[in-house]
């Protein structure tokens, strides 16, 4: 697909403008061992952590799944109930360990923040389900960090580009 | 794969986090005046706890973002600075909110690096220099050390003031009083940041208040490195060939002597002042004195009030009538500086305050212009402002400081 200098300019336009300046700074996404793990079992997730000298991670879970283990030093964690939160000194990967309830389905959720940076923005939800199987369950509040993070933005805004780009190739 | 049960339900040691003081370091547990790992370490997930995750912890947002600064670029400890005044005042925090009722400082914290947006209030002079200080424009104007806007730099919350340490001693003095009693735990820093003796101490003081201790240095270096040229370039002169110098301040036969700024600077340019030995530092003298005198230069200076040159407007024209009415006065055709061309016009924006060096630099080359054939002072002048103030001021076409150029 080739779009004509000009859509190609607008969708670089709209990049830079919706893409929040977090993309540049400070990033944290996450990755599951398994989106839908079996029945108590115990799987991993991952978060690869980008430009954080000093910060923090907050994780919480699913109703029903419960925190059993991490990586990261046990001075510079704190769970409680489904939340569980992580001091970042030059972290750049944190594993942990989750058990699987015997059914139910939910986000794990997550905030993060750049002390130095003096930014903070969420972490994309990733979305579980035990045995692929949907239930309704509860979710937990979690106080907005004051600037988004860019992810989100990110995808909102590649799409208005890809789209605007499709459009111009086909003219 | 490691697997360790992890269910800690409250942590002891974060109910030992202080709150939120006027002084210690934020998440300094134990109030040792150190903030250690574990401290560190236990305020973070206190602040997390509290913020995030329903906890009772204490700490705000700025407290751990200041507990984190420490922690990273003091060691976890206090910061202790003694300033020009020779007062020692301890830095538990970060500058977050800084006012500044000296031009001079104002210019240094940009010199070495400060984050102007953490400057909320300027003295007014500084506010109506928009072309230098663009950026000052929509910051509080706090008027001046002799009538300081007292309520406001009150109102506005600031965690460090900067005045002047060693002129208008009586009229900073008052300030320094009044703002301890109204705001406890407020830093009151009193730096020159105009005299040649002091400012390479300041520079890197100054910078050391902001955790900017190598872009100090290199400003420093640079500050240096022009006034050592021209120290070393002048300092084998002997006495009885050093040039007379005639330095005229804005008004007309209102000279300098010894104990002036303006004066030290002539002398390390390498100048005699035949009126150094005057009383007082700005004397007037008589106009015939001048004439017996006989100077081999004459420095005019211009800029009183922003109407003339300066950064403030590109009209050369202006700063040559000045120095065309200097060659007009009675019975200057005798002396020496005129009948040589050697009468110059200088503007106070690049010789009174913390520029002085680059003045000085072209002060070196009027009067030795052999010894200082490679000094070029433009050039000096140029990248103090794109590199060290980072302004966007091309000296080829915008402002007038000096005449010839």
């Amino acid at each position: 697909m080739r779009g004509s200098p000009a859509n190609q300019f607008i969708c670089l336009i709209l990049l830079l403008v919706l893409i929040p300046a977090t993309v540049w700074g400070a990033t944290v996404t996450r990755t599951l061992s398994t989106a839908e793990p079996g029945a108590g079992e115990v799987f991993e997730v991952s978060l690869s952590i980008e430009g954080i000298t000093l910060g923090g991670v907050v994780e919480t879970l699913p109703a029903g799944y419960s925190i059993v283990g991490t990586d990261h030093p046990d001075d510079r964690i704190l769970v409680r109930d489904r939340q569980v939160a992580f001091a970042l000194v030059n972290d750049t990967l944190i594993t942990y360990q989750v058990m699987a309830p015997s059914s139910g389905s939910g986000d794990i959720t997550g905030i993060w923040e750049d002390f130095l940076g003096e930014s903070n923005g969420t972490i994309p939800a990733s979305h579980l389900a035990v045995d692929g199987i949907e239930t309704e369950v509860e979710s937990t509040p979690q106080e907005r960090p004051t600037q988004e993070a860019a992810p989100p933005f990110s995808v909102l805004a590649t799409v208005v580009a890809l789209i605007i780009a499709r459009w111009g190739g086909q003219r | 794969m490691k697997h360790r049960i992890i269910l800690i339900l409250v942590l002891p040691m974060l109910i030992a986090v202080p709150a939120s003081a006027v002084d210690g370091i934020p998440g300094d547990a134990n109030g040792d005046d150190v903030l250690t790992f574990s401290e560190y370490n236990a305020a973070v997930l206190s602040y997390l706890d509290a913020v995030y995750m329903g906890g009772a912890g204490n700490l705000d947002r700025n407290d751990i973002q200041d507990a984190a600064w420490v922690y990273i670029h003091r060691d976890g400890k206090p910061l202790v600075v003694t300033d020009s005044s020779g007062r020692t005042l301890t830095l538990y925090r970060p500058l977050r909110r800084v006012v500044t009722f000296s031009g001079e400082a104002l210019e240094t914290l940009r010199s070495v690096g400060f984050d102007m947006e953490k400057v909320v209030a300027v003295d007014k002079f500084s506010h109506e220099k928009t072309t230098f200080f663009p950026e000052c424009l929509d910051k509080s104007d706090i008027g001046s050390i002799w009538s300081p806007d007292m309520e406001r730099v009150v109102s506005l919350k600031p965690d460090a003031v900067f005045l002047y340490a060693s002129i208008s001693t009586s009229a900073c003095d008052d300030i320094q009083r009044r703002l301890e009693a109204s705001s406890p735990g407020i830093r009151v820093f009193r730096f020159d940041c105009f005299k040649p003796a002091t400012y390479p101490e300041e520079i890197r003081k100054i910078a050391m208040i902001i955790d900017e201790p190598r872009q100090g240095e290199e400003f420093a270096s640079f500050y240096e490195s022009t006034m050592n040229w021209i120290r070393n370039g002048t300092a084998e002169i002997p006495t009885d060939e050093r040039v007379r110098v005639y330095f005229e301040y804005w008004t007309a036969y209102k000279t300098v002597a010894a104990g002036s700024g303006y004066n030290e600077k002539i002398e390390i340019a390498g100048g005699l002042n035949p009126f150094a030995g005057e009383s007082g530092e700005y004397p007037l003298i008589d106009p015939e004195a001048v004439i017996v005198a006989d100077p081999q230069v004459i420095v005019k200076l211009a800029g009183q009030g922003l109407t003339v040159g300066g950064y403030a407007r590109h009209d050369p024209e202006a700063l040559a009538e000045i120095r065309s009415a200097l060659l007009e006065r009675p019975g200057w055709s005798r002396i020496s500086a005129v009948k040589d061309g050697r009468v110059y016009v200088i503007h106070s924006d690049i010789l009174g305050g913390a520029q002085h060096f680059i003045g000085t630099a072209y002060l070196a080359k009027w009067f030795y212009p052999d010894r200082f054939a490679d000094l070029d002072p433009r050039a000096i002048h140029q990248r103090y402002l794109s590199e060290f103030q980072g302004i966007d001021f091309d000296l080829a076409s915008e402002g007038s400081f000096v005449y010839p150029g």
